[in-house]
Formats: C-alpha cells, structure tokens, sequence
C-alpha cells in the first residue's frame, strides 16, 4: 500500500527515537528539525518503506540517515556491531557519493569521540566499535576494493553500476547479509531511464539474496506523480505486502519567480540591441546579488554567456562555466568556489541542477526557456540554500512564444502542478544484462526468475513470451549448437527449464560490459603540449576547418588540426570566436507544460476577443494600448510589464490576422506559404509538447506523401510541426479532410515503425541497446571496439537480425525505445482519438502570409543553421507582412 | 544480358554464361560471422542463408546447371574454424542437392580448401581455371594468357560505388565492373558475402584498389553495373561516378 505521511511528529517524538548521542550532535549541530526530518526520523526508526521529495538545502541526506546512524551506534554501544554492510546509499552521480562520504565522516567520528569522551577509554576495552563509511564506483582502485572486502565498512555509499557488479561479487556479498537499508539518492534522475530500471532489479535481487527485511528509502527532489516513484522504489510486489509511505516536502521552499523580457518589444528592437539590454539585465542581476547561478539550456550557450559577460562588463576569475564538456577537476574547482563563496556568478547548461552541494546562491537566472516545470523548479530552487529560504528566480526570454512558455511554466510551478515522468517499460536489453547477473549467482528455474524479475515495477506486465524469448537469444539458440560456445551468455534448458552460467568467460565479460548508459562520441580537445583541455560533439568538429576559434571552457581556442577522436587547439589571441557553436542540444517541450499553454491561450484569446469587440479595435500600433479587462488577466501571471505588453501585442495579432487562436480544444491547420512566395506550408498548430509531435508529424507527413504520391518534408517544434509542400500542391478543405480522416482511420504504431526503420536515429539506438543486450561486446577479450568500429557492425547486424526474426528481442526493444523513450507514441495515439472522437477539434485555413503564432515554428527548424541575427531578421520581415495586413 | 552470351540475373550478384550454362559468384567468405563473434560481435548467421537463396534464384532464373564460384568460398587465412568447415559442408551438400555441378577457384583466403575436394568430389583450381572462351581466376594474382581465350572473370575487389539520393545522403552499391583489360573483356564480381558491403570504387583513390590487374588498367574506364533494391543498373563509366559529391 503506498500512503502519503499525515501530520509531521512533534520534535519531541522524533528526538525520542535517537541515540542519546546521535541526538546531542544533531542538537549542537542543527538545532532543529527541517520538514522532512520532521517525518523521516520516526518513519524511519520503525523500519518503514520512505519516499521523501524535498528541495535542496532541506537536510534531505540527513533525513535519510540520522536513524540509521542512530541504529548502528546503538548496535556499536551494545557490542553488536560487526564488520559488516548495513546500509547501501545509492546515487546516480559519483560527485555526489564523495559529498555524501566527506559529509557523514564528521558527524561519525565527532559521535564516536563524544561516547569515549563520555563513557572514558575503557568502554574501548569492551567491543565498542566505530561506526564506518565507505565508497565504491567506478573511480575505486584494486587495492581498495581488497581492503574493503577484507574490512567492509557499516555504510557502503555506490553507484547504480559497482552495486551491479557487487551483486555478482560473491566474497563481498557475504558482507551484505545482515543488510537492513538501501538508501536511494536521486530518484527523480533514475526513475525515468534505463539506468534507473537497471538498479531497481538490482535491489530486487539484493532483496532475494539478503535474508532479512530491507528497509528501502528513496530521497529525491520535485517528481510526478509520486505514486509512480513510490511503486518504482519499493517494487510492484510492495503493495500487497508491504507499504511505502510518501513524505512530500517538495514545497518547503517558498518560489519568487518572475519571466522578464529585456526589451518592450522583441519584433521591431535590432537583434543587437536585444542583446545588449539581455545582458545589462543579466549584469544588473549578477550585481544585486551576492551570488548567482545561470542556466543556458545548452553548452555553447553557456560558453557565449560567460564569454559576453567578462568581455562586456569586464569580470574576471569570478565568473565561471561548469557543464559536462569540462574536465572532472575543472568542475570540482567551480563547485568548490561556489560553495566557498568566492564565485559573483557561475553559468551552467544542465550540469549544476543536480545534487552536488554548491552552497548559497541568492539569485537563478535562466536564459531561454528550460521546456518543463519541473526542471525549471530544480534549477530555480537551487537559490536560497536553507528550506527557510525563498528561491528567487528569473527567466529571460528573448522571443513572445518563449514569453508565454515561461510564464506558464512559472505559474505551474506557483501553483504546484509538475509534468509527470515515465518509468520505461520493460526494457528487455537492461533484462537481458541482469538476467545473465543471475545466471552467474546460481542454477534459476525460469519460473522463479520470472517471478522475481516481475516485482520490479518496470517489469510488472511483462509478457511471459517476451522473457522466453529473451532466454533463448541470451542461450544463443539463434544461432547452430556448434557456435553457441561463444554466442550463448548463459547455459538454457528449455525442457528442464532452468537456466544458469555457461562458461568461464562468463563473469568477466559481464563485469567488463554491464552498464546502461551507451558510449558517445566525444572528441577530446588537447592544447599543443598534449594536455587534455575538454571535449567537443563529432558533430560539431565537423564544422571546424583549421584556423577557426571558438570557446570553450569560457576561453578562446584556435582549431589547428584533428586526428582521429582527437583535436588539437592552441590559445586564440584574437577576442572573438569565428565559430558559432550551434548545436541541436535543444530540449524538449513536455507534454503537460504544452497542455497548460494550449489552455492559456483558450482562455486568454477569449479576453481579447471581447475586449476586441468592446473597444472595436481592428489596428495595431506601438500606440495600442493595452485595456484594463486584459490587464486584469494577466495580473496574477509572473511576468514584468515588458513581458505582459509584447504577450499581448502577440494574441492581438494573431486575432485580428488570423481570426483563429490555436489552443488545447484546437487543432488549427494552417496552409501559407513562405515569405518569397517559394514553397507551400502546411503549419499544425498542436500543443502536446514536442515529442508527441514528432509522432504526429511523422503520421501526418507520411500519410499526406502517400496521399499526392511525393515526399513531404517535415519539420517539428515545440509549438506545432510542418509540413513543406512543393508550391503547386496546395491543398483544398476537401483533401485536408481526406487527409486527417486517413490519419484517423490509420494504424498509427506500424506507420511509425516503418517509418523510423530508415532512419539514423534507429541506426544509432540499435548499437545502443544491441551494446546493453551484449549482442555487440565493448570490452571482449581484453580489446575494445571502437565507437566508429560498434556503428558500422551495428548497421549489418540491424539487417541480419531483422531479416532473421523481426521479433528479435535486440530489435524489438529498440523499436519500443524509440516510439516510447525518444518519440511519444502512446500520448500521440491518445491525440488521435481525441481527434476521432471530437473532443479535440481541426480547422483548417489559409491565410497569405505566416500567421504570428506559426512563426517560431516556422524558424524552429533554422535554429541549427542559420545564427540568431538573421533569425531575428527573417523574424521581423514575417511580422511586417503581418501588420501589413492587419492595418492596410 | 551484359554480353550476347554474359546475363546478370536481376538484382543478383551473380552472372551467368549461357554458353558453359553457368553461374559464377566470387567471395562468399564463408564462416564470417564466426569471425565476427571472436571480435565481440554477435551476429546471426544470415550470410550462408542468404547465398543459398541467391543461388536458388540464380540457378532457377538461368537453368544453369554448374556453379562456379571464382575464389574467397572461405573466410579465414590460416586454418579452417569448426564454423567455417560446418558452413563449407551446408554449402557443398546444398549446391549438389539441386542438381549443379559445383567447381571452385582458390582466393588468397582459401588455404587447406583442397581437402574437401576428394571427399566432396569437387573440382578445385589451384589459380585459374579456363571454361570455354573465359578465365576464370580470383584476382589476388594477374592472369595467365592463351588464345582461346576472350574474356577474363574475377572477384577479390568487392567493387561498389557510392552515390547520392534524393536527400544528398551518400549510399553505397555493390556493382559489376565490366571493360577491357588489353585484348581481353574483364568482368569483375560484386562480393557475395552479405557483411562485405564493399569498396567504392568511384571514391577510393585508385592506388588504393587490391588486385594487381588495376595497376595495369584506368578502373575509371570501365562500366559499373550497380545491383540493389532488387534490381540491375547500369551506371555507365566510373570516371564519370568520380567527383560526385
């Protein structure tokens, strides 16, 4: 059963459950208790299932372990304490695990000094013991793997990856017997991917090989629904056995957020001018404050800020980049400044969102918008360290769709309404790997193996046939009994149906290949003495010939020459970059957050209209003025007068141009043509966020090509798609409702699946999951196969396996990754019934130039090619003709 | 038909002579995938599978009633793997199963074939082999010369081009080549081998082409005859394939 926590415990009743001396530290240290703690510690103690959501700087780590600390100390004061594991703390990022490490040290050792202190030395005498901590990832060398399994620490801090490899430890998993806690760091960044899916079987083998009861406690900050993260921590087997109580602290931290506009109107001001006042607006910020944290949405964004900023405003050594390009130590040095407080303002991509401790910002800006409630409430809550604190946050946005965006999205947040994650479902490559986990522990008979993969909440619904089929690809049984030595993963017989370990190879290969996340291409940047500076995206190297300068890690770096997955710089002298690094790093509009807008624009429009009517105002001029009843409207909105005025110049026009405003009732299907009369658009204007779109662009696109037997170029954003038209073939209302009645009636999961089989992100995934089934071995007999080297193979290997088995469970788990990971198909199937079913209407019209609200779905696309300037221009043009037409 | 008496069978890297009734392929190495797992690459067995469905369609296509297969039947250089030798044994009992009469050309990739020949009954050639008005050699090595002859067979280059779609995205075809080579006409086979996608020849600098024969002839001289997407075409000179892009 899972159950939201009612009132918080007294801090008398908390208190009462620790350890005298874990209570005295926490007293001397703390002095009182924070929203979740006011929970957690009783929870907790009596051995409950947890699931606590809080803000930063809320004592979320504490409130996880206090009780747990308090346990072992009591354990350590009755002589019970042994050199054994009894808490797993789990977290997605090893930065964090050496936080959490550096931050439980102290407060162990200072407990322990004041129990000697109190009870003299002799109590040493008896079998008093010091409670210990430890960490293994990744970074752990032999040496202190071997000490630790010789001596294993009470508190074993890890990765979701060295946890997988600890389950097949057979030594170190002894020292998990007595195991009483998992403690999941994080949650919200592992439950929507497969890495997370990946440890929550983890923890359901760990279940089923420790003897006793686990208490599992999930930490994490704002995620929806928390029903689903309950599920996700405590498995589907939880909830009719056992509960896991939900602790939703999320909203302790009070919000003051606003969406800012530099300029009154983002149309008509130069593009640089808009620029300049950007920045003097981010200037006056950084000012104001004693420090501030920026978030850009992409890491070139985050270079050309700190870049401007130190060359408009003459900043030096206090304003620094931290994003994933840079260097471990580079990052390290910028959280480290940050938390000392001697940074005026750091700028970030999406690195600092996370957990690590950075201490006290005062101020979050975010530049452009960050396309989801809840990553705008992580990234704005980093402000304010203390719960008590408010988190002030700003949002500059520099066109009228982005305007509307974050003031939608401030709002939700104001009114607590978060877009929801997914668990993925399934997966069978993440299934395949643990599976093979298994066989190496020991003999399985299928059924029990089924029954136990089936309590972790990804895999509830998982068809039997499926994990079959999975046992016979991972037998090899693909392929004739005299390769299977070497294609078989695991030792399958189907008549007795058990299954276990083939092999000796068989441990060392998995230990050397498991893991979820897939190899990149990063091309490593070294200055000429060799010495490794960041990296750069394939892609982007692409674009670089020798001579060029572009920025990275805020400095300014000339392109000499590249060899193979290396290239080489030396330092630029000159003061600007010649490369723009425009990089399709665009993040996604959510689904909800598309909804919300769809709905503001319903109601909105209907303001304006009536006031329209009122006031017969048929013109727009920099002289319009805004009316009292529109005013009211947007009164309560978190947006500044700029941003309130360009808004509402923005619905004016669209009305008085078009008559009709898209919203979450409307489906407006809009056929014009570019500004040289060129090519014919067909724009739909659909708010169901971009990756629902992408489906439905697909769906539309390719039924329309069917139907006038031509290609149809397609382009997808955040606000709607597009489909391109040679400029003969315009449509009539006829065809238009020829076509959404063949979309309609179509079977839209095999017109995708055909679809997407010819393209290269299909390409790109297959190598991903072909590497996480172990079809394609990284690291097989001691040499490794290159990126390049896994692309190529995969490509044949795509073609072979489907031409064998177009059920095979590699190919089959790709598509399903595709159509439900990267693309939406299942929402886009709902739109299409709501579309049948008429609760969601289309109309089609045509109107002779672009109308205003399809205009950033028009340049969308540009973003990548062309640089901002001559979106601005091309921009502006489209709004001239607007007017044009509007006034006469 | 390639020539009055040369037919290549549509969509098929095959070509069959109708004056010796028979269809030659070249470069089946056999046991790749073999080869492919040992490197950590797990792949299904589709290459066996899918030559034995080529040459179905080939014999019933022709009527041919000799297979020649024009050296490479193998894969590995040194020694022949359990794999390689249970695929060898697949293919030779299928050939003879429909009726054809199978003889084979030794490549560089063909060390120790000789053993199967007895036990098979097969008719091995060490380097060449002269049927009629052709030659019939792999291409690792020149050929020989006699007056009989008229038209020289080979494989061992695994020829494609490469060239543009609609969307400027480059793909890559297997072809035929087909010139003069001195007096003599010159064929040479596409691969069989289904990972084998092959070498753009219209892209690759020439110096760069394996067999010695295109140290001694312009490769931009001869006609590249594409196969895919289950058809036959001709793309006419390489040379003017050259520069494409």
């Amino acid at each position: 059963m899972i159950s939201y926590a009612g009132k918080p415990f007294s801090d008398a009743e908390s208190m009462a459950v620790l350890n005298p001396y874990v209570k005295d530290w926490f007293m001397k240290n703390f002095g009182e208790l924070t929203p979740p703690q006011k929970y957690a510690f009783k929870l907790i103690s009596e051995g409950k299932n947890l699931l606590i959501t809080a803000p930063t700087g809320s004592g979320k780590t504490i409130s996880g372990f206090l009780s747990i600390i308090s346990r072992l100390f009591d354990y350590s004061l009755e002589g019970k304490l042994e050199d054994k594991v009894y808490c797993v703390y789990v977290s997605p990022l090893r930065a964090l695990n050496n936080d959490v490490y550096r931050n439980l040290t102290v407060p162990l050792e200072q407990i322990y000094a004041e129990i000697v202190k109190d009870k003299g030395e002799d109590i040493l005498k008896g079998n008093m013991r010091k409670v210990t901590i430890g960490v293994r990832t990744g970074d752990t060398t032999q040496q202190e793997r071997r000490k630790m399994l010789l001596k294993p620490p009470n508190i074993l801090v890890t990765t979701p990856e060295s946890l997988a490899i600890i389950l097949n430890s057979r030594k170190f998993m002894e020292h998990l017997s007595g195991l009483e806690y998992v403690i999941i760091d994080e949650l919200h960044e592992l439950a929507n991917n497969k890495r997370g899916v990946h440890l929550s079987l983890s923890l359901e083998r760990l279940k089923e090989e420790v003897a006793g009861r686990i208490s599992l406690i999930g930490l994490g900050a704002t995620l929806y629904p928390l029903d689903e993260a309950a599920k996700f921590l405590v498995g589907s087997a939880a909830s009719s056995t056992e509960d896991c109580v939900i602790v939703d602290a999320s909203w302790s931290k009070k919000l003051d957020v606003v969406t800012r506009s530099p300029v009154r109107d983002l149309i008509y001001t130069d593009g640089q001018k808009i620029e300049d006042e950007m920045y003097k607006m981010v200037n006056q910020i950084i000012k104001e404050n004693k420090s501030t944290l920026i978030f850009t949405n992409t890491r070139s964004g985050t270079e050309r800020v700190v870049f401007n900023l130190k060359r408009r405003f003459g900043y030096g050594e206090d304003i620094a980049a931290h994003h994933s390009s840079l260097s471990r130590e580079s990052r390290m040095e910028v959280e480290d400044l940050l938390k000392k407080g001697a940074l005026k303002c750091a700028v970030s991509s999406t690195s600092l969102e996370l957990g690590v401790d950075i201490g006290a910002i005062e101020d979050v800006v975010q530049l452009g918008s960050p396309k989801s409630v809840t990553r705008a409430i992580q990234r704005i809550g980093r402000a304010g360290h203390s719960y008590k604190a408010t988190a002030k946050g700003e949002m500059i946005a520099l066109d009228r769709d982005d305007l509307v965006e974050c003031t939608i999205m401030l709002d939700a947040a104001l009114k607590k309404h978060l877009d929801s994650f997914k668990v993925p479902e399934a997966p069978l490559d993440v299934l395949a790997q643990h599976i093979i986990g298994m066989s190496i522990t020991r003999k399985w008979n299928v059924d029990e193996a089924f029954s136990l993969v089936k309590k972790a909440y990804s895999y509830r619904d998982l068809p039997r046939k499926d994990f079959d089929a999975l046992l016979n690809y991972l037998a090899g049984n693909y392929v004739g009994l005299e390769s299977r030595r070497v294609y078989g993963k695991i030792w399958y017989d189907e008549k007795e149906r058990m299954f276990g370990r083939r092999g000796k190879m068989a441990q060392v290969i998995y230990m050397l290949n498991l893991g979820t996340i897939p190899d990149e291409v990063a091309i490593n940047v070294f200055d000429l003495s060799k010495k490794w500076i960041g990296n750069i995206e394939e892609e982007f190297l692409t674009k670089l010939k020798p001579g060029d300068i572009f920025t990275l890690g805020g400095r300014l770096y000339r392109f000499e020459y590249a060899k193979g997955m290396k290239c080489f710089v030396s330092e630029a002298k000159t003061s600007a970059p010649t490369i723009p690094p425009w990089f399709s790093e665009q993040l996604p509009l959510s689904f909800e957050l598309a909804e919300e807008i769809g709905k503001f624009r319903g109601s909105f429009a209907s303001v304006i209209r009536a006031s329209i009517k009122k006031r017969k105002i048929s013109r727009v001029s920099k002289s319009t003025k805004m009316p009292t009843e529109v005013k009211n409207a947007l009164a309560q909105l978190p947006m500044d007068e700029n941003a309130k005025d360009a808004v509402f110049r923005y619905f004016l026009e669209q009305i008085l141009f078009a008559k009709e405003v898209p919203n979450d009732k409307l489906m407006l299907v809009e056929q014009t043509h570019d500004i040289d009369g060129g090519k014919n658009y067909l724009v739909f204007h659909a708010l169901f966020g971009r990756r629902v779109n992408d489906t439905l662009s697909r769906l539309f696109g390719i039924i329309l090509g069917e139907m006038l037997d031509m290609d149809v170029g397609i382009l997808v954003g955040d606000n709607g798609f597009m489909l391109e038209l040679e400029r003969e073939s315009r449509l009539s209302q006829k065809a238009m409702k020829e076509l959404f009645s063949n979309v309609l009636s179509s079977d839209i999961v095999s017109t995708i699946r055909l679809n997407i089989r010819k393209t290269e992100m299909m390409k790109r995934r297959f190598r991903h999951v072909a590497g996480r089934s172990f079809m394609i071995l990284k690291n097989y007999k001691g040499w490794k196969i290159s990126v390049g080297r896994q692309q190529v193979n995969s490509q044949l290997l795509l073609n072979a396996v489907e031409e064998i088995d177009p059920d095979f469970p590699v190919l089959k788990e790709t598509y399903r990754e595709v159509m439900e990971d990267v693309m939406d198909v299942p929402r886009a199937k709902e739109v299409v019934e709501r579309l049948s079913k008429g609760s969601l209407k289309y109309k089609f019209i045509i109107t002779p130039t672009p109308s205003p609200f399809a205009h950033k779905t028009l340049t969308f696309g540009h973003a990548d090619v062309i640089m901002m300037k001559n979106k601005h221009d091309y921009l502006k043009e489209l709004n001239r003709l607007v007017l044009k037409r509007i006034n006469g | 038909m390639l020539t009055k008496d040369i037919e290549l069978p549509e969509g098929l890297p095959v070509a069959h002579m109708r004056s010796l009734s028979s269809i030659v392929i070249s470069d089946l190495h056999l046991g790749y995938e073999g080869m492919m797992a040992r490197n950590g690459v797990l792949s299904p067995k589709i290459n066996l599978l899918r030559i034995k469905k080529t040459i179905s369609k080939a014999l019933d296509a022709t009527g041919a009633n000799r297979v020649i297969v024009d050296g490479d039947i193998k894969n590995e250089f040194s020694k022949v793997e359990m794999e390689e030798f249970n695929e060898l044994y697949d293919f030779i009992t299928y050939v003879k199963s429909t009726g054809a009469e199978l003889v084979l050309i030794k490549g560089n990739h063909d060390n120790f074939v000789e053993r199967y020949g007895n036990a098979f009954g097969l008719k091995i050639y060490r380097q060449e082999a002269a049927f009629g008005e052709y030659l019939f050699f792999h291409g690792e090595e020149m050929p020989g010369s006699s007056a009989s002859i008229k038209t020289l067979v080979m494989g061992h280059e695994h020829p494609a081009i490469g060239v543009y779609n609609k969307s400027d995205r480059k793909e890559k075809l297997k072809c035929f080549l087909y010139g003069k080579y001195m007096r003599y006409n010159l064929l040479v086979l596409p691969a069989m081998n289904y990972f084998s996608t092959g070498t753009e020849v219209n892209m690759e600098p020439k110096g760069n082409l394996l067999a010695p024969i295109f140290r001694k002839l312009d490769v931009d001289s001869m006609r590249a005859i594409a196969i895919g997407y289950g058809s036959t075409e001709d793309f006419g000179k390489v040379g003017r394939l050259r520069n494409l892009a």
